[in-house]
């Protein structure tokens, strides 16, 4: 099996004055080759978490436990030293900023074919090379937007050239924390239709961290629920969208304003005092009796898909 | 019904241009007209513009009867307690020196000269209708989530039962569910208060669950659209409906 990441028994705990936050617990998946994983959540779930512990960025006042493998070679334990010979180039981040992390005094084609050089692409080529990117990130005229400044771009149009930046660098593992926050409705249509054509084009290994749910139907593969720091729900996305297990993951969708917009009751516990049974236990439709004290365990349901819900374990 | 706000041949010009020209609506009671369009397009401008944030270049907004840039300080202070505004960022709308008690008592202690603590006991049931615990109004801004300062922005907006309120892309920067929590909430207290409303926002499907009318902006010009024709129009725009999933 051609397996890229797994990630096993994922805890990731920030020791606070107020208590340890525990903004990761438990979390498995793997990744195969060419796969487009989704890490989907709302804020504080714990998804963007998961994401800086596969690329080592972790801060040092972290708690980690547990293993992350990619392409067979434990990544937690290795030294900075170590890990930086796979930072930026075999695993490649699509950062979550995109004007903060764009140099604004250089331009946009020269910020892209730094990565090139660090491939030992040669100067005749970049330029080439450089157009060659853009044209594929959905830019109607490359050779304007490379001799461009960020400043004189979009918001959408210089996340798209982050996610060039990341793919120059031809990583065998992409991951993007929230590509299409913050951009308006033309410009988050635009990034999307620039993933689903690199889907076709490339096969990327990609770990997609986001709560778009539009951007997770229409690229993914696979989708992780998160929840107050744990999965509570995976499967591949169709299955997922059109038949939900977990009640979380009903109430999310019935919340899209197409599907009538229908809100969840209360809100998500605080990571520092987790409820000791279901932590969704207080805003569950179904209530189930065990829910309130006992901590449901993740259980596989059909082969493919998973809940972590109380009403499927029997 | 009488129309709470008339907007006639609103023009803008910074220095660089038009932003928008000859804009005209009128708005009655417990009714909502959204502005959509891309980013940059005038949307946040004109709604500043009728609430006498903005000078206008051009053209008048008359505000229950009254034009808002003919009256004197005193009056209009008056008038535009009755106009509020709901912003994009809750984590910047409030004071983040002061506990969120006293940001939110603020404007009735403005407007009435009321006591501060005989305010919050006046605002319980309000406070209580938006789903929030009163024990975290003692609380900082920073330490709570945006949807939590959204709805003690609910609080602070209708504890002076406004007649028309401008909500600037309230929940673009909230969560999926949080959005529709928020959402169902300011439909549900307009219907109550039978507040006008100008609900500013770039996603079209939001769009067509909170408002009546919609006003769609671009190069400068407002279209006032009913709501047949505004999901006609936007068709070819919806993300899910364009593309197709297999290539």
């Amino acid at each position: 099996m051609n397996t890229v990441l797994e990630v096993m028994d994922l805890n990731v705990t920030f020791p606070t004055r107020a208590g340890a936050i525990r903004a990761s617990q438990q979390v498995s998946f793997r990744m195969q080759k060419g796969e487009i994983s989704v890490l989907i959540g709302e804020t504080g779930s714990g998804k963007s978490v998961i994401g800086l512990a596969v690329l080592h960025l972790l801060p040092e006042a972290a708690i980690i436990s547990g293993k992350i493998n990619y392409n067979g070679r434990e990544i937690l334990s290795m030294s900075e030293k170590e890990f930086s010979r796979f930072r930026g180039r075999d695993i490649s981040l699509v950062p979550q900023n995109p004007s903060g992390s764009l140099d604004p005094l250089m331009r946009c084609g020269k910020q892209i074919s730094e990565s090139l050089e660090i491939r030992g692409i040669s100067n005749l080529k970049q330029s080439t090379e450089v157009e060659n990117i853009l044209s594929n990130l959905q830019f109607s005229d490359p050779k304007l937007t490379a001799a461009s400044f960020p400043h004189e771009l979009s918001g959408g149009m210089r996340q798209r050239v982050t996610t060039g930046i990341a793919l120059a660098s031809e990583p065998k593992l992409l991951v993007s924390d929230e590509p299409t926050k913050g951009l308006d409705y033309s410009s988050r249509k635009t990034s999307m239709k620039m993933f689903l054509h690199l889907k076709h084009i490339r096969k990327d290994t990609h770990l997609l961290i986001t709560h778009d749910l539009d951007l997770a139907r229409m690229i993914g593969d696979t989708i992780h629920v998160l929840y107050s720091g744990e999965i509570i729900e995976s499967g591949p996305v169709d299955e997922i969208f059109s038949d939900p297990h977990h009640p979380y993951t009903e109430g999310l969708i019935a919340a899209l304003p197409r599907n009538g917009m229908k809100a969840m009751p209360g809100m998500c516990p605080g990571l520092i005092d987790l409820p000791s049974g279901c932590y969704f236990y207080s805003r569950c439709p179904y209530q189930c009796e065990q829910g309130k004290t006992i901590h449901p365990a993740i259980i596989p349901v059909n082969g493919r898909r998973s809940v972590r819900c109380h009403r499927f374990s029997r | 019904m009488s129309s709470v706000l008339q907007v006639t041949n609103l023009s803008k010009t910074f220095g660089h241009g038009d932003i928008f020209r000859d804009v005209s609506f009128t708005l009655n009671a417990g009714e909502t007209i959204g502005l959509f369009g891309p980013s940059g397009c005038g949307k946040s401008t004109l709604g500043r513009c009728i609430l006498g944030l903005e000078k206008l270049t051009k053209g008048s907004v008359l505000f229950e009867g009254k034009d808002i840039f003919r009256l004197d300080r005193k009056e209009r202070s008056c008038l535009q307690a009755k106009m509020q505004m709901v912003f994009q960022h809750p984590e910047v709308s409030f004071d983040p020196r002061r506990r969120l008690i006293y940001s939110v008592t603020e404007p009735l202690v403005y407007h009435e000269k009321g006591e501060s603590e005989y305010v919050l006991h006046s605002l319980l049931p309000l406070i209580h209708a938006v789903g929030l615990h009163p024990g975290i109004l003692d609380k900082y801004p920073g330490q709570l989530s945006g949807g939590e300062l959204q709805r003690a922005m609910m609080v602070r907006i209708y504890s002076l039962s406004p007649h028309l309120l401008i909500a600037d892309e309230p929940t673009s920067m909230l969560d999926m569910s949080v959005q529709s929590q928020i959402l169902n909430l300011m439909k549900e207290m307009q219907k109550k208060n039978s507040t006008a409303c100008i609900f500013i926002s770039h996603d079209p499907e939001v769009m067509q669950v909170m408002c009546d009318r919609i006003g769609v902006m671009s190069e400068g010009k407002c279209e006032i659209m009913n709501k047949n024709n505004f999901s006609e129009w936007m068709q070819p725009l919806l993300v899910m409906d364009t593309m197709e999933k297999d290539h």
